[in-house]
């Protein structure tokens, strides 16, 4: 079943939606499997007959989780909205391909691009299209730039870049068509890890600058 | 205990019940195509759903079985042949130590499943023995398998003498209802389903759409007259599944099958009922499809009538399974 909350990006729109997949993660229904958030819906995936048998009286089990899910929307307060989480830091050697075709975009020089995308906090807005891809935002309307016409054949892991108003870091190597500014020595996605993915979806994340020496000594590669 | 590979066909790997949990960080459940087919062949071992199946691809397979084991082929397009004499595919089969299995392309059906009492041996990667072959993780190595690879099981309990099929399986009358010989395939309404012009809803659900050869364990793309929206629009990223159907910007629609990614951006409008999943993995390119509208309440009831049919099966099969090897 998919809650939809209109096809705009808007970051309270997609807190409800954070907001909704977390309470279902602390407390949800017989039947229940999991949920996802995205930008403005939720995916909520449960187990048919096991609904059904637990609710003989529903005629069917998407009416038993539609009803569920109105309560949990009707429930949610303010604080619910909240994010308590602190900052993850991620450290970004900014060399990439594209960071000269981004600041010349913008007219800014690449330190300025640089002091742009470190100068503030983004928010996970979902996770999706590769294990661990953080769709984050927004930043800078000064760094904004559309994909690249044609995408790459490959993009190196741990890439960091830029679409739209977005910012994200490849989480493994794969075609791609953002913006690459620069590159993270850490592991975004770790498969011998309990929870691979450094990110969870409404997380906060803060770059910052490294040079060329401590790349070289953090890499994680 | 063990297996050695020797043609693995187009694409074999060791494949699981789902990964559950982890679609919010973009993994997604995986599993069987064909999730019948592989839970049928663990229940006929007498194993749980949970065990660990090989899923073999067309065209041509060949297996050595280096020590005597219990195992069973579920799947549909193929014909076993162990020793060169023919065996069936739905039946617990004993297999001699030192034969050679072959697996020739037959009839209409795509990939088979090969189970053992007591399981493969498997990575468990998040919660399932399946392989997921995007970050190289679970079952075998985290990849498909190769000629030569040794697939080991857990454990053997059984002795095992000449090569003979065990006296129980699934009835033909049972996979009909799973199989169904038709080119149908039941769809349910999705969030865009409304944005389709007349033209396009009808199309969709009077024409045929042909599997294109671009179809693999990520979707099946469809080849038919284009489909439109009433009005263009750019979607931003969503939830999917297993079963989604997208139009794509060049009016073709793609299925997405198994290995899906867990968000996408196309126009979402409609979503195959769960109950025809494992008839329509088994729908080789180049074969026709047709799309049939059915209501919620009776998708889900198939639903429970092929959860029913699995939980009658797995019954009945630990019981048997107890009494001949007692």
């Amino acid at each position: 079943m998919l809650i939809s909350f209109g096809n705009d990006i808007d970051e309270e729109v997609n807190q409800v939606a954070i907001a909704i997949h977390r309470e279902l993660g602390s407390q949800s229904f017989e039947g229940f499997v999991e949920s996802v958030p995205a930008y403005s819906s939720v995916g909520i995936f449960y187990n048919g007959e096991i609904v059904k048998q637990s609710n003989p009286t529903c005629k069917t089990a998407f009416e038993f989780v539609e009803r569920y899910l109105k309560n949990i929307l009707d429930k949610l307060s303010l604080n619910d909205l909240k994010n308590i989480n602190s900052a993850i830091d991620v450290p970004v050697f900014y060399r990439g391909e594209d960071l000269g075709f981004v600041a010349q975009q913008h007219q800014l020089t690449t330190d300025e691009v640089i002091a742009l995308h470190t100068g503030r906090t983004y928010k996970v807005f979902m996770i999706g299209f590769l294990p661990g891809f953080a769709y984050m935002g927004s930043v800078d309307s000064r760094l904004a730039t559309p994909r690249k016409d044609s995408p790459r054949k490959i993009v190196p892991v741990g890439s960091v870049g830029i679409a739209g108003f977005q910012t994200g870091i490849y989480p493994q190597s794969s075609p791609g068509g953002w913006q690459l500014i620069g590159q993270t020595p850490i592991r975004i996605f770790d498969i011998t890890k309990d929870w691979p993915c450094l990110f969870n979806p409404g997380d906060i994340v803060r770059f910052h600058s490294i040079s060329e020496s401590e790349f070289a000594e953090l890499n994680e590669y | 205990m063990s297996i050695k590979i020797l043609k693995p066909g187009i694409l074999a790997t060791l494949v699981a019940d789902e990964r559950k949990g982890f679609r919010s960080i973009g993994v997604g459940p995986g599993g069987a195509m064909d999730n019948f087919a592989m839970t049928a062949g663990n229940y006929l071992l007498g194993n749980s759903e949970r065990e660990a199946s090989i899923e073999f691809w067309f065209p041509a397979i060949e297996i050595l079985f280096q020590r005597g084991l219990v195992a069973c082929f579920t799947g549909k397009g193929f014909e076993l042949r162990i020793d060169d004499v023919p065996l069936p595919l739905w039946k617990p089969i004993e297999i001699r130590e030192g034969s050679t299995i072959k697996l020739v392309k037959s009839s209409s059906g795509a990939c088979v499943y090969l189970a053992v009492r007591s399981g493969w041996k498997a990575q468990n990667w998040l919660g399932s023995f399946g392989t997921h072959l995007g970050v190289k993780a679970g079952g075998y190595k985290g990849r498909s398998l190769q000629i030569n690879d040794i697939v080991e099981t857990n454990f053997s309990e059984t002795e095992v003498g000449e090569t003979k099929a065990l006296p129980w399986g699934i009835s033909d009358h049972e996979l009909r209802k799973v199989y169904s010989p038709s080119s149908e395939i039941r769809i349910t309404p999705c969030i865009e389903t409304e944005l389709l012009t007349s033209l396009s809803t009808d199309r969709l659900l009077s024409d045929s759409f042909v599997i294109n050869s671009q179809s693999n364990r990520m979707g099946y793309r469809l080849n038919g007259l284009p489909l439109s929206l009433s009005r263009p629009m750019e979607l931003i990223s969503s939830p999917v599944d297993y079963g989604t159907i997208q139009l794509l910007p060049d009016g073709n629609l793609i299925i997405l099958m198994a290995d899906h990614q867990t968000t996408g951006g196309y126009p979402r409008i409609a979503s195959v009922i769960k109950a025809d999943l494992p008839k329509l993995a088994q729908i080789m390119p180049g074969e026709k499809i047709n799309f049939k509208m059915v209501s919620l309440p009776e998708a889900e009831t198939e639903l429970c009538s092929r959860a029913n049919q699995l939980a009658e099966l797995k019954t009945g099969c630990q019981l048997r399974f107890n009494d001949y090897f007692k």
